[in-house]
C-alpha cells in the first residue's frame, strides 16, 4: 500500500511537468498535424526564460511564472510565423516538415548551449516548503506543477468546448478550406493554437527546471516522453493525453523505486510505447489524420 | 446458350457474400450474394453513390470489409478467400483492378512503371542488383507491344497528360496477366480512338479466359462489350441481365438512364 | 611512404567524412527512395560499435588478429542487421509519426543500455582497450591505413547504391516510397521491402560503427547522442536526398567544411576548437536543414532523373 501511495504521489508530483508538456504538444500535433521536434526547445527556453527573470528581477517563482508563459508562447508563435508557416505555403511535405523541425530544435539547442555554456544553472529560489501528502513529503513547487496542471487542462477543456474560439478552432482543425469559408480567420486561430502549445510548454520548463537544474538539453532529454504521451494519448483528446501522462508519470515513479536504475523505466516505457504503436499502426488501415 | 455453359466453367469467378461497409454510420456497400464472372465480359453500373468503387476496393481488400467475405473461385475448383488476403497478394492470384482516380508514381519513367508490373519478386531483392539487363531482356518485347499499340510517346519520359496516367494504369494491369480484370472506369478521360483500343484489348483477354468486370458511365461502351449487366443502388445489386433486358427495365430507367435513353 | 603533411587532426577529419558519407548513403536508401525518415542512425551505428567494442575486449579470442577483428565485426554486423529487422518490423506499417518514435526510440534504447550496463561496455566512464587489427609501425600509419580501409568500404557502399538505382530493387523502393498503395496493388510486398531495407542498411551502419570504434579505440556514451544522424542527415539532405552523389557532396560541403577546413586550415585560437566550434557546427547543421528544405527542398543536386537514366540503359 505505501509503494502505491508511494508511486503516486511521486509519480504525479515530480512528473506533472510532462503531462502539462504533452498536453501544448497533443494540441498542437492534433489541430495543426504537425510533429514540431522543436517543442523540446520552448520548454528548454521556457526554463531560460524563467531563470534569467527570477535571478535577473529578484522575482520569487511564483511571480515569475506569468512572464515566463507569455514569453514562451510568444516565441511558439515567432517560430510558427518565420518558420512553419513559410514552409506550408511552400507545400513543404508532412516527412521535410518534421526534418525542419528537427533542424530548429538542433539549431536552438545549440545556440543555447553557445550563450549559456554547458554549466547546469539554478533558479535562485528559497528552499520550498515541503508538504506532506499521503504521508510522502512534497515541495510546495511540485505540488504547484501539479495545480498548474490541473488547472490548465481545464481552462483547455473549457476554452475549446464552450468558447467561440474553441468553436472555431475545431472547425479550422476537421476542414481548413471550410472553415475560412464559414468566416474564421485560420491565422488568427491558428496563431491561438500555437501560442497556448507554447504557455504550455514554457511553465513546462519552468517547472522542470526550478525541480532541478536548467541547461540546454532539459527539453531534449524530455522529449521522446512527451511525443510518445501525445502520440498515443492524443487519439482519444485532450482526456487521453492526460490519462496516459498520468499512467506514465506513475509508472515512472513506481519503477524508479523498484529498479536499481532509473533509464530501466524509461527503456520500459520506450518499449511498451512502441509496441502499443505497433499494434494500433497495423489494425489503422484507413483513419485519417484529423 | 451452350457456349455460355462452356465458358462459365472455364474462367474463374468472384463469390461476395454478406459484405458489409460503412463509412462513420452509413451503409455504403451491403452485398447479400453476388457471384461476378459467370459470364466472361460483365458490366456493373449505377447512379453516383451506389457504391461501385467501394464494392470494387473490397474485392481487392484494399478497402477492408465490416463483415462478410470475398473469394475467388477458380476454374478448376478450390476457393481462395480474398478478403483474408493482404493487398498485395491479390496480383498473384491473378485478381487484378485498375484505378477510378488517376494513380500514378510520381518519380517514375513509364518504362519503370511498366517493368515495376513486370518484375518478378525473386529480381527485386537487395542483394540482386545486377538484374536490370535480365528482366528487361525478358520482357522487353511483350512491352513494346502495348506501347505500340496504345501509341505511347518516348517510354523513358514520365507520363504527362491524365489520359496517358490513366492508359498506363490499364497496361499496368494487363503485364500483370490477370486471370480476373476489374476495370474502374477505364475509358473515363479517353479519346474515342483508344476507347476503342481498349474495348478491343477487353475482348482479346476475354477470349483467352480471363474474366472481365467493368464499372463504365459512358454505357455505349457496357452494351458493346458485356455479356452479363448488374445493376447497383444503394449499396447492393438490385439487378442483373442482359444488357438487353436491364436497358428495358423500369427500375433503370428511372434511377440512371433518365428518360431520353430509350 | 611519408606521411609529413597528413597530421592526426586531418585524419580523423578524413576519416569523419568518409564515415558520415557512408551513414549518408544508406539513408539514401531510406529516406530518399523509400521515403522513410530514419532518425535513429546513430543507433544501429552506435550498437554496432558497441557489440564490436564489447566483444573484442571483454571476450577472451582464441585467436589473434586479424581474426579477432573479423570475428568481431561480423557479430556486431550481424546484431545491427537484426535490430534493423525488429524495428523495421515494428514501424514498416506505422506513418511518419510512428517511424519517428520507433527509430528515436531505439537510439534512446541503444543508449540508455550502454549507459545502464557498464559492468560490460565501462557505461558513463567509457571503455578503453580496442585496437588496430594490425600493426605496421607508427600510431599514424596505422590510422592512415584504416582511412584508407574505411574508404574503400564506403566506396562499395556507394557502389552498391548507384546500382541500386539501376536495378529492379532500387525502382521498387522509388515506388514503395511515392504511391505504397499502388505498389501494393501491383502485387509487391512493401511491408517485406521495408524490413529488409532496414535490414541491410542497418547491418551496414553498424560495420561502420564497428569500425569507428576501431579507430577511436575508445567506447564513448557521449558519442551515441543525436550527432551522428544530424550529421548523416544534414550532408543527405544538403546534397540531395534523390541521389546517390547528394550524400557525398553534401557531406564534403558539411562535415568537411567543420572537420577538415576549419579544424586543420583555419589559424583560430586553440581553445576555440574545443569549446565554440563543435557547438557551432551543430547549431548551423541544424540551420542547414531549415534553410535547404525550406528553400530547395531536393538540395543542391536536385531530383532524381528517372527519365534520362532510363533513356540511357534502356533508349526509346
Amino acid at each position: 500500500m505505501e509503494f502505491v501511495t508511494q508511486s503516486l504521489v511521486i509519480g504525479l508530483t515530480e512528473n506533472a511537468p510532462l503531462i502539462l508538456a504533452a498536453i501544448g504538444f497533443a494540441l498542437l500535433y492534433r489541430l495543426t498535424g504537425l510533429i514540431n521536434v522543436a517543442y523540446s526547445e520552448t520548454i528548454t527556453l521556457g526554463a531560460y526564460f524563467g531563470m534569467w527573470i527570477n535571478t535577473t528581477y529578484g522575482l520569487d517563482f511564483y511571480a515569475v511564472l506569468i512572464p515566463t508563459g507569455l514569453l514562451a508562447g510568444v516565441l511558439s508563435v515567432a517560430t510558427y510565423l518565420a518558420l512553419f508557416r513559410p514552409a506550408k505555403q511552400r507545400h513543404v511535405g508532412g516527412l521535410e516538415m518534421i526534418i525542419i523541425s528537427f533542424g530548429l530544435s538542433i539549431f536552438l539547442r545549440h545556440g543555447l548551449q553557445f550563450v549559456f555554456g554547458y554549466p547546469e544553472r539554478f533558479y535562485d529560489v528559497p528552499p520550498p516548503d515541503t508538504i506532506m501528502v499521503l504521508g510522502v513529503g512534497v515541495t510546495s513547487f511540485r505540488l504547484l506543477a501539479l495545480v498548474a496542471v490541473a488547472a490548465l487542462s481545464l481552462l483547455l477543456y473549457l476554452f475549446i468546448q464552450r468558447s467561440g474560439y474553441g468553436l472555431r478552432i475545431r472547425a479550422l482543425a476537421s476542414d481548413e478550406a471550410l472553415a475560412q469559408v464559414s468566416g474564421i480567420r485560420p491565422l488568427v486561430v491558428t496563431v491561438m493554437i500555437w501560442f497556448i502549445a507554447g504557455v504550455a510548454g514554457g511553465l513546462a520548463g519552468a517547472f522542470y527546471g526550478v525541480g532541478a537544474s536548467v541547461s540546454p538539453l532539459l527539453g531534449w532529454r524530455q522529449f521522446l516522453l512527451i511525443l510518445m504521451v501525445a502520440l498515443v494519448g492524443g487519439s482519444w483528446g485532450l482526456g487521453g493525453v492526460i490519462l496516459v501522462g498520468v499512467g506514465t508519470s506513475v509508472a515512472l515513479a513506481a519503477m524508479a523505486l523498484q529498479l536499481e536504475q532509473v533509464l530501466y523505466a524509461q527503456l520500459v516505457l520506450i518499449v511498451a510505447f512502441v509496441i502499443v504503436l505497433k499494434i494500433r499502426g497495423s489494425r489503422r488501415a484507413e483513419t485519417a489524420k484529423v | 446458350m451452350v457456349a455460355d455453359v462452356v465458358r462459365a466453367a472455364a474462367g474463374p469467378r468472384i463469390h461476395v457474400r454478406g459484405a458489409v461497409k460503412s463509412f462513420s454510420g452509413r451503409v455504403v456497400v451491403n452485398v447479400e450474394d453476388l457471384v461476378l464472372g459467370d459470364r466472361p465480359i460483365e458490366g456493373l453500373i449505377g447512379p453516383n453513390g451506389a457504391g461501385k468503387t467501394t464494392l470494387m476496393r473490397m474485392i481487392m481488400h484494399s478497402t477492408s470489409l465490416d463483415r462478410g467475405r470475398v473469394s475467388l473461385l477458380p476454374p478448376g475448383g478450390g476457393e481462395v478467400v480474398l478478403s483474408s488476403l493482404p493487398a498485395h497478394r491479390m496480383a498473384r492470384h491473378g485478381v487484378v483492378k485498375s484505378n477510378q482516380v488517376i494513380m500514378d508514381f510520381d518519380k517514375l519513367t513509364i518504362w519503370d512503371s511498366l517493368l515495376l508490373a513486370v518484375a518478378e519478386s525473386r529480381y527485386e531483392q537487395p542483394q540482386r542488383i545486377l538484374s536490370e539487363r535480365t528482366v528487361f531482356a525478358r520482357h522487353e518485347a511483350e512491352i513494346r507491344r502495348h506501347l505500340d499499340f496504345f501509341g505511347f510517346g518516348d517510354p523513358s519520359a514520365f507520363a504527362m497528360s491524365a489520359g496517358e496516367k490513366k492508359l498506363l494504369d490499364i497496361v499496368r494491369c494487363l503485364l500483370l496477366k490477370p486471370t480476373f480484370l476489374l476495370l474502374d472506369e477505364p475509358t473515363a478521360g479517353l479519346p474515342d480512338d483508344l476507347t476503342e483500343k481498349v474495348m478491343t484489348v477487353v475482348r482479346e483477354l476475354a477470349a483467352t479466359g480471363t474474366t472481365v468486370v467493368i464499372v463504365e458511365h459512358d454505357l455505349n461502351v457496357i452494351w458493346n462489350l458485356c455479356d452479363e449487366v448488374h445493376f447497383m443502388a444503394e449499396g447492393s445489386v438490385i439487378l442483373r441481365g442482359d444488357p438487353q433486358s436491364i436497358r428495358e427495365h423500369r427500375t433503370v430507367v428511372e434511377k440512371y438512364l433518365g428518360e431520353g435513353h430509350v | 611512404m611519408t606521411l609529413d603533411w597528413l597530421d592526426a587532426f586531418l585524419i580523423t577529419g578524413l576519416f569523419e567524412v568518409v564515415m558520415v558519407i557512408g551513414l549518408a548513403l544508406l539513408l539514401h536508401l531510406q529516406l530518399g527512395l523509400a521515403r522513410i525518415a530514419n532518425f535513429g542512425v546513430v543507433g544501429f551505428w552506435g550498437i554496432g560499435m558497441y557489440v564490436f567494442g564489447v566483444l573484442y575486449v571483454q571476450v577472451d579470442w582464441p585467436f589473434g588478429e586479424p581474426w579477432q577483428f573479423l570475428a568481431c565485426a561480423a557479430a556486431a554486423t550481424v546484431v545491427a542487421g537484426l535490430a534493423g529487422l525488429l524495428v523495421g518490423w515494428l514501424v514498416a506499417d506505422l506513418d511518419t509519426d510512428g517511424v519517428l518514435v520507433g527509430t528515436l526510440g531505439f537510439a534512446t534504447a541503444v543508449q540508455i543500455l550502454a549507459t545502464t550496463q557498464d559492468d560490460l561496455t565501462g557505461g558513463a566512464r567509457g571503455m578503453g582497450g580496442l585496437g588496430f587489427p594490425y600493426d605496421i609501425g607508427r600510431v599514424k600509419d596505422n590510422e592512415f591505413l584504416w582511412l584508407v580501409l574505411v574508404t574503400a568500404v564506403v566506396g562499395a557502399i556507394l557502389l552498391y547504391v548507384w546500382r541500386v538505382h539501376r536495378s529492379p530493387y532500387g525502382r521498387l523502393l522509388i515506388a514503395v516510397g511515392s504511391n505504397e498503395p499502388l505498389a501494393r496493388s501491383l502485387g509487391k510486398p512493401t511491408f517485406r521491402t521495408k524490413l529488409w531495407l532496414f535490414a541491410v542498411a542497418s547491418a551496414a551502419m553498424g560495420f561502420l560503427g564497428a569500425m569507428y570504434g576501431v579507430m577511436v579505440r575508445f567506447l564513448d556514451v557521449g558519442n551515441l547522442g543525436v550527432g551522428v544522424t544530424l550529421a548523416a542527415m544534414v550532408g543527405l539532405v544538403l546534397g540531395g536526398t534523390a541521389r546517390v552523389w547528394g550524400a557525398v557532396v553534401g557531406v564534403v560541403l558539411t562535415v568537411g567544411l567543420f572537420d577538415i577546413v576549419i579544424q586543420s586550415y583555419l589559424p583560430l585560437p586553440r581553445e576555440w576548437y574545443t569549446q565554440a566550434i563543435p557547438v557551432l557546427r551543430e547549431a548551423a547543421f541544424g540551420l542547414t536543414l531549415m534553410v535547404v528544405l525550406l528553400f530547395r527542398p531536393l538540395g543542391l543536386l536536385g531530383d532524381m532523373r528517372r527519365d534520362r537514366l532510363m533513356g540511357k540503359i534502356h533508349g526509346r
